[in-house]
């Protein structure tokens, strides 16, 4: 697994996706910041952590909740980068390529799902302090008093965020892996869980009230969101784990147990 | 025809029996014994689709046997993660990840390989990329990603290297400079075992032969005892091809086993004295009033005997 880890960080420690890595999440963190400043309403307390406030806002943890809401925005952009980035191995052949020098198939999986996820994990950390940063710049303009933010408490609440969101984030980067590893094929892959995870699921959540606490997407969402008038944020983790236990158990028997070919 | 000794006592470097892979009502390799001497350069060859990808992707573990059991460098077959750290190989075409360079790549190869990353200059010098290292492999030729992929095979000095149509896509050149390659990787403790679907391609490096077809194996053991195994034939044209089928006639009420072409008949002259052949069967067409413009032994060379040996002329 040491091996797939260092390997796949040669590939993603490298200046051009350093660049591109770092565009994004300036687009994220000021672009983010700025949708969900503006969005705020002025008034009124938060209800079930839908809708977000001022008030709420100048609380000890609304510099990170700026940055968890921002984040939710690109969850689907994170879903398809892992779907695309392990899929495309299998349509490129480069993971006949790895298994030739690391034929231990889920040592190899899970070492690159783990560097991948150890790069977000600093991405996201760096998202959360630029996310911050630009929102306490642009707190004033909306009437927010950021002092609160500074406090312990503050730190508390952005650990808890940050935890959140990665744990969001894992979410999607093994639902994304397992689709991946069973299309074997970047469109495929991509055209199966844009369908699922878009349209699918949201046109089913309108017409049949449960889906909102089945399906996989939905309930990341709801996570993320801090729980929803339909399910919980607690039964959303819990949802979720489940999920993300079976992808995983489907993910290793299949890349175990069939041939690669391509 | 199965030839199998060894030509020292050493174990061989690979040795299956009975090695097997179906896909639902498709045989692609049908119970095959192979053995690969230790230090051989070894041509696997067979013509496309015959099954010589399938067979050394189940070597590599890529693929699993239907059937068969067998050791790869004294490790069972079973168990490719026991033997592919010794085992450096090149298969369907050099896939590697097209925005890194040549060097990146090759570490990328060397860290999963649990290898050290140290020896890629020399590695990208053996393969005469040492310049074009810090290219992008994506703007590579196809013959500089034939030879990055060669390189990558090399990361961690294998004791088997396994190639799969190294040469594919390249033009005469480029054929030439990978065969240079190959007889320059090659030694007495690397084994190597190279596939084509052309003989003439490898033939010149190769001291041992492997040869299947439709997924079943057709000879195996040295490359001279592949020629020595071949039959010599004597060609037999008349003046007039009218009188070709006369001829023709003429051969086999003799009591030989005639092949009538276009212009000339062809007699397979097995362990028959092949000056009495000609001068009996000469003086049978005189007899007949049928005047030959040519009566030669001809020898096989290596290709005719490979291709009458995958088109079933040796089964």
């Amino acid at each position: 697994m040491t091996r797939a880890f260092r390997a796949e960080m040669v590939k993603l420690l490298r200046r051009r996706v350093g660049l591109l890595t770092a565009l994004a999440v300036v687009v994220v963190a000021v672009g983010g910041t700025a949708i969900v400043l503006g969005g705020a309403e002025p008034a009124g307390p938060a209800s079930a952590g839908q809708d977000l406030t001022l008030e709420s806002l100048a609380d000890a943890g609304g510099g990170t909740e700026v940055f968890r809401r921002a984040a939710s925005f690109a969850g689907f952009f994170m879903f398809v980068v892992f779907v695309g980035t392990v899929a495309v191995e299998f349509g490129r052949g480069t993971f006949r390529t790895m298994l030739l020098r690391q034929p231990a198939r889920l040592r190899l999986l899970a070492g690159k799902l783990a560097a991948l996820l150890t790069f977000a994990a600093v991405v996201l950390a760096v998202t959360m302090v630029l996310t911050w940063v630009t929102a306490r710049l642009m707190a004033p303009s909306q009437d927010i008093d950021t002092a609160a933010w500074t406090s312990l408490d503050g730190l508390a609440a952005g650990v808890a965020d940050y935890g959140a969101v990665l744990f969001w984030i894992t979410g999607y980067a093994v639902l994304g892996t397992t689709l991946a590893v069973l299309m074997r094929s970047v469109p495929i892959a991509l055209a199966v869980g844009i369908a699922w995870a878009g349209p699918f699921e949201h046109l089913l959540q309108d017409a049949w009230d449960p889906a909102s606490r089945l399906f996989p997407g939905l309930l990341l969402e709801a996570f993320v969101a801090g729980g929803t008038d339909d399910v919980d944020a607690t039964r959303a983790f819990v949802s979720i784990a489940a999920y993300v236990g079976i992808a995983a158990a489907v993910a290793a028997l299949s890349i175990s147990r069939r041939d690669v070919t391509a | 025809m199965t030839v199998t000794h060894l030509p020292d006592g050493r174990p061989p470097v690979v040795s299956v029996q009975g090695l097997t892979k179906r896909y639902g009502a498709n045989t692609a390799v049908a119970d095959i014994d192979l053995e690969v001497p230790r230090g051989v350069v070894a041509g696997f060859l067979g013509p496309n689709g015959a099954g010589k990808t399938t067979t050394m992707a189940m070597l590599l573990g890529l693929v699993r046997p239907t059937a068969g059991t067998g050791t790869v460098l004294e490790l069972p077959l079973e168990q490719p993660t026991a033997y592919l750290g010794r085992v450096g190989a090149l298969v369907e075409g050099p896939a590697f990840w097209p925005g890194l360079t040549g060097v990146e790549n090759l570490r990328v190869v060397a860290e999963l390989g649990g290898h050290g990353t140290d020896q890629i200059p020399e590695l990208l010098e053996l393969v005469g990329l040492a310049d074009r290292g810090s290219d992008r492999f994506g703007q590579y030729s196809l013959g500089m990603k034939q030879r990055l992929g060669i390189a990558a095979a090399l990361v961690g000095d294998p004791e088997l290297l396994v190639l799969d149509e190294p040469t594919n896509g390249l033009d005469p050149a480029g054929i030439n400079e990978m065969r240079d390659l190959i007889g320059e990787i090659a030694h007495d403790d690397r084994t190597v075992l190279v596939s084509s679907h052309l003989l003439g391609e490898v033939e010149q490096v190769c001291d041992w032969l492997i040869v299947i077809d439709h997924g079943a194996l057709r000879y195996q053991g040295p490359a001279d005892g592949f020629l020595g195994a071949a039959t010599p034939e004597l060609a037999l044209a008349p003046e007039h091809t009218a009188d070709l089928d006369r001829l023709a006639d003429l051969v086999r009420t003799a009591g030989f086993d005639a092949d009538r072409a276009a212009a000339e008949v062809t007699v397979r002259l097995d362990h028959d004295d092949q000056r009495s052949v000609a001068v009996a069967l000469n003086r049978e067409a005189m007899s007949a009033g049928i005047v030959l413009a040519e009566l030669h032994v001809r020898r096989p060379n290596l290709e005719s005997h490979y291709l009458a040996t995958v088109q079933g002329g040796d089964r």
